[in-house]
């Protein structure tokens, strides 16, 4: 502030903001070359792992028991191709194909499969200086070929989706969407074109992957998740009865001049239904009331810890299921007191992916611990090394006692007496299965969508399942025989 | 106006100057030519598979231009800095080294009975900025006719920037180069000089009353009187005003950043920095406001990956290189893969060639050119600290503030810290226009760091003084 100064005298002033603004380029430079390098050297669309694709011929993918999902073949004239074992596998591991692009395992992996990037830094650095090694990997993943099939088959003509992972690990076993597509016909230079024009324009989407991309109304099954907010956040007990619930079953149950309508089980009569017989019976209004006393903001807190609100930690990109459409004035994102009644029980705004509803179901059946679901559970290198992926947890979502309860509620919701009239399709002998059938309303005059999550044995669960069928019908005539026969096939397969 | 005449003047020489060694410059000069050699090598092993040189005329040619200009100052026998040539260089032949490593075909031009390609290309001017610096370095005496005329540089700086308005040619959508004949050039860099002209000579004369001489605006914001405002802030107006509808942002940036630098540099008020910075941010809404373009680059600078093959695509294949670089570099021409013979990167040569340095040289590399870039604005600040009038000192500042601000704007865009403007990368990016005006910079530079004759030398302090400052002192 002291004009009479001359300005040579204030230059060391200006060096120093000289160096600040430098050293703002030197963090900048460190952090696009060491700390998000790896991460973009070895990402598919980086333009040295878009070059090697071209060039290498990729690794195999294998499948659990070491079939090969997808090989790597030349044509005549020397052009690398990709071949797949069968088409039921198709949205799991996708396509590489030079001309339209890489899917699936194929693009999320394309930096292991060519040996273009992966790496720790200093392990990239001391590479730098010795002979260029073949750094191609196989994948191993976690899906099992037979069970893979005999889904797609499941499905038959309908559009739909079947997850199956293993609970404790996160593994999953079956990643099926239908319609599937023919993989081998895009990755071939000769049917290339015929093939992916031909999908590009089908309207059942065939390319999308439904398993993880599909939001559908999840409508009861969500239930699961309200059950785990309420019991995780103290809101509801498991003696939790609402005197009203009765009452409301033949005309319905006002919330803020919003009819919740029920009534498809008429044999509870005057009983007021605890959280297991809600279950059971899959009572909208006990849920729509637990919902309430729950609040948004517990509803919210919890569906996020179990992965709704952003896509999932995963092998390949997936939707964001989501509670509400967002921007409501109440806690969680809801409008009013009628969404989020709605929401209770997947009714309002729910969206949801069918890996999101089989994570509910594997997180009950893992005591109460998420675990992040993964396709590939290995790198295998040239020299036969394997190299472990995971398991990693998601974290704890609800504790053990109150996690019981859940696993109570579901078992009775396929073995009980009353549960057995929705569900009995996915009992399977010798064996105690737990899960919850789902009808989503999809509003206008279609058929609902029919969803089934679940897991067995009830009471040391190593698989769990979620399945949904586009327009099936209730959940318990369609997805839940569905899941059922999948689950006699784990089984039948075990040693 | 009152002195001016008598402290201006150059000291008049006896005959002909007498040489003086620069034994400095030399060994620094000698470095340079060491590490290009070293990178030349690299570059050819990559290319062939031996332990040859890459294009050794090229290197050969540009270490002979470097050690002839060298030659001349040292027969010029002034005092001048002995780091700047060298650090210049440096930056330079690393340029040198990434266009000869980029595909030739980038950008080919007939030069008379030559087809010349990047490489030889960027050789060629850089050859004539060499020339240029020296020239200045050694025929700059007297910063009379700079100060004298200083609103005849502005008006024939804005004249060159209207007369591309109007009769420029359009590359990539901006009207910003000037054709005339075979040879084409970008005015607005040359106007950078001029304008740091300008503001030194401006400021130097009317500081005192800027600083001063205040009119309450409004609370405690206080502006100097109007007239001695407005022939600064016109000419800043009118400078930012072209650019601007040129939709050259890059150097609009610029121009301000080293306006506000010189303003605090003679006002010493800090309220007028901050006010100023303000100002800009308000005009920088208001352009956003009102051209599209300029959302659109806010857009892809917040997230590129929005539109990862349309606007972000650039951006995103340079923070890719970047990060394929990693701490070391590939390695000079093993880096920047082509897809279907085309470089992801299409500007590189312009306005990305830090991402190349980045991807063959890795963070390493880049931290240095950075370095090297501060070395050049260091020597640029100490000339200006030790300049022997306010004018020599604001054009000091500002001449290495162009230098200083031009990289730190381009290198910020390219690493996604600022958004991306379309200026050149002092001393390194391909270019005529760009390389001789920085060449000009330099060439003032080291004419204004003439010390004339030997000062006395100091005389030594007492033993006893000299031992306690030996010993960290004071204590």
């Amino acid at each position: 502030m002291t004009p009479g100064r001359p300005p040579a005298q204030r230059v060391p002033t200006l060096a120093v903001v000289v160096v600040l603004a430098f050293a703002i380029l030197a963090a900048g430079s460190s952090y696009w070359q060491v700390i998000r390098a790896d991460e973009l050297a070895s990402s598919p669309t980086d333009a040295a792992v878009l070059a090697a694709a071209r060039t290498v011929a990729r690794g195999a993918i294998l499948d659990r028991d070491g079939r090969k999902l997808a090989t790597s073949r030349r044509t005549e004239d020397g052009t690398l191709y990709r071949v797949y074992a069968d088409p039921a596998v198709s949205h799991p591991v996708g396509y590489a194909s030079g001309a339209y692009g890489s899917a699936g395992l194929e693009q999320a992996f394309t930096a292991e499969l060519t040996g273009s990037g992966g790496g720790d830094p200093l392990a990239r650095l001391f590479a730098k200086f010795l002979p260029p090694a073949d750094r191609r990997s196989d994948l191993q993943t976690a899906l099992s070929l037979p069970l893979q099939r005999l889904a797609v088959q499941l499905l038959g003509d309908d559009r739909g989706a079947v997850v199956m992972l293993d609970p404790r690990s996160g593994e999953v076993l079956v990643m099926a969407s239908t319609p599937i597509f023919d993989a081998s016909g895009i990755a071939n230079p000769a049917t290339a074109t015929a093939t992916f024009d031909a999908l590009r324009t089908d309207r059942a989407s065939p390319l999308l992957d439904r398993a993880t991309l599909g939001s559908y109304v999840p409508g009861s099954v969500f239930k699961i998740v309200t059950a785990i907010a309420g019991l995780g956040s103290g809101s509801i007990s498991p003696e939790t009865v609402f005197p009203e619930q009765p009452k409301g079953e033949k005309a319905g149950l006002l919330v803020s001049g919003y009819r919740v309508r029920d009534g498809h089980h008429p044999f509870t009569g005057t009983t007021a239904l605890d959280l297991v017989g809600a279950t059971e019976v899959s009572c909208n209004i006990w849920y729509a009331l637990a919902g309430l006393r729950t609040g948004g903001a517990n509803l919210d807190a919890f569906a996020r810890r179990l992965g709704f609100g952003s896509g999932l930690p995963f092998d390949l990109p997936t939707a964001a299921s989501q509670l509400t459409n967002g921007g409501g004035p109440l806690p969680g994102g809801f409008l009013d007191d009628v969404e989020l009644a709605n929401a209770a029980y997947g009714q309002g705004e729910v969206l949801a992916t069918p890996l999101q509803m089989a994570l509910v179901a594997a997180a009950v059946a893992n005591g109460g611990e998420l675990m992040e679901p993964r396709l590939v559970t290995a790198l295998v290198d040239r020299q036969g090394r394997r190299t472990s992926v995971g398991p990693r947890s998601m974290g704890r979502i609800i504790d053990g006692s109150a996690n019981a309860v859940l696993v109570e509620a579901m078992t009775r919701a396929v073995e009980g007496t009353y549960g057995r009239l929705f569900t009995a399709g996915a009992r399977i002998p010798g064996i105690l299965t737990a899960g919850k059938s789902g009808t989503a309303e999809i509003g206008g005059s279609g058929e609902p969508h029919s969803w089934f999550i679940g897991f067995a044995p009830a009471d040391a669960p190593t698989v769990a399942i979620a399945v949904v069928v586009e327009k099936g019908g209730r959940g318990g005539e369609r997805a839940a025989p569905l899941a059922g026969r999948m689950l006699k096939a784990y089984f039948e397969a075990q040693p | 106006m009152t002195g001016l005449a008598a402290d201006v003047r150059a000291p008049a020489l006896p005959g002909f100057p007498r040489p003086r060694a620069r034994r400095r410059e030399l060994a620094l000069l000698a470095s340079v030519v060491l590490a290009l050699g070293v990178g030349s090598l690299s570059l050819g092993l990559t290319r062939t598979g031996r332990l040859e040189p890459a294009d050794l005329p090229a290197l050969a040619l540009f270490a002979g231009g470097l050690f002839a200009a060298h030659a001349v100052l040292v027969l010029a026998g002034r005092r001048v800095d002995e780091v700047l040539l060298p650090a210049a260089a440096l930056l330079g032949g690393i340029g040198l080294l990434v266009m000869e490593r980029l595909p030739q075909d980038l950008v080919v031009q007939e030069v008379g009975p030559w087809t010349l390609g990047l490489g030889a290309l960027q050789l060629v001017w850089l050859g004539v900025a060499l020339a240029v610096a020296t020239g200045i370095a050694v025929a700059l005496r007297s910063d009379r006719w700079l100060r004298l005329y200083k609103y005849t540089w502005a008006a024939s700086g804005l004249a060159l920037l209207a007369l591309t308005f109007v009769f420029g040619t359009e590359v990539n959508g901006s009207r910003l180069t000037l054709q005339v004949g075979p040879v084409s050039g970008q005015p607005s860099e040359l106007l950078k000089v001029i304008l740091v002209v300008f503001f030194a000579a401006y400021l130097a004369e009317n500081r005192i009353l800027l600083a001063d001489a205040r009119v309450r605006l409004l609370g405690p914001i206080t502006v100097p009187p109007l007239p001695y405002l407005a022939p600064i802030g016109a000419m800043l107006a009118l400078a930012l005003g072209i650019v601007v509808v040129q939709r050259d942002l890059g150097a609009a940036l610029l121009f301000y950043a080293v306006f506000l630098g010189l303003l605090f540099l003679a006002t010493g008020r800090r309220t007028d920095v901050v006010v100023g910075l303000l100002l800009f941010a308000a005009g920088f809404a208001l352009l956003a406001l009102v051209f599209p373009h300029v959302q659109q680059r806010i857009a892809v600078w917040l997230d590129p990956w929005a539109d990862p093959l349309g606007d972000g695509y650039q951006l995103i294949q340079a923070l890719h290189a970047f990060a394929r670089g990693g701490l070391v570099g590939t390695g000079l021409g093993a880096g920047l893969p082509e897809i279907g013979g085309r470089l992801p990167v299409p500007a590189v040569h312009t306005d990305f060639p830090l991402a190349a340095i980045g991807e063959e040289l890795g963070m390493t590399g880049v931290a240095a050119v950075l370095a090297v870039y501060l070395v050049i604005v260091g020597r640029g600040l100490r000339i200006a600290a030790a300049a022997r009038d306010d004018f020599r000192a604001l054009l000091a500042a500002g001449l290495a503030l162009v230098v200083g601000v031009q990289a730190a704007i381009i290198a910020g865009g390219n690493l996604k810290l600022i958004p991306l403007t379309g200026i050149t990368l002092p001393f390194i990016s391909y270019g005529g226009s760009s390389l001789l005006a920085n060449a000009i910079v330099i060439g003032m530079l080291l004419a204004l760091s003439d010390r004339g004759a030997a000062p006395l030398a100091p005389p030594r302090p007492p033993r006893l003084a000299r031992l306690r400052r030996a010993s960290g002192g004071g204590s």
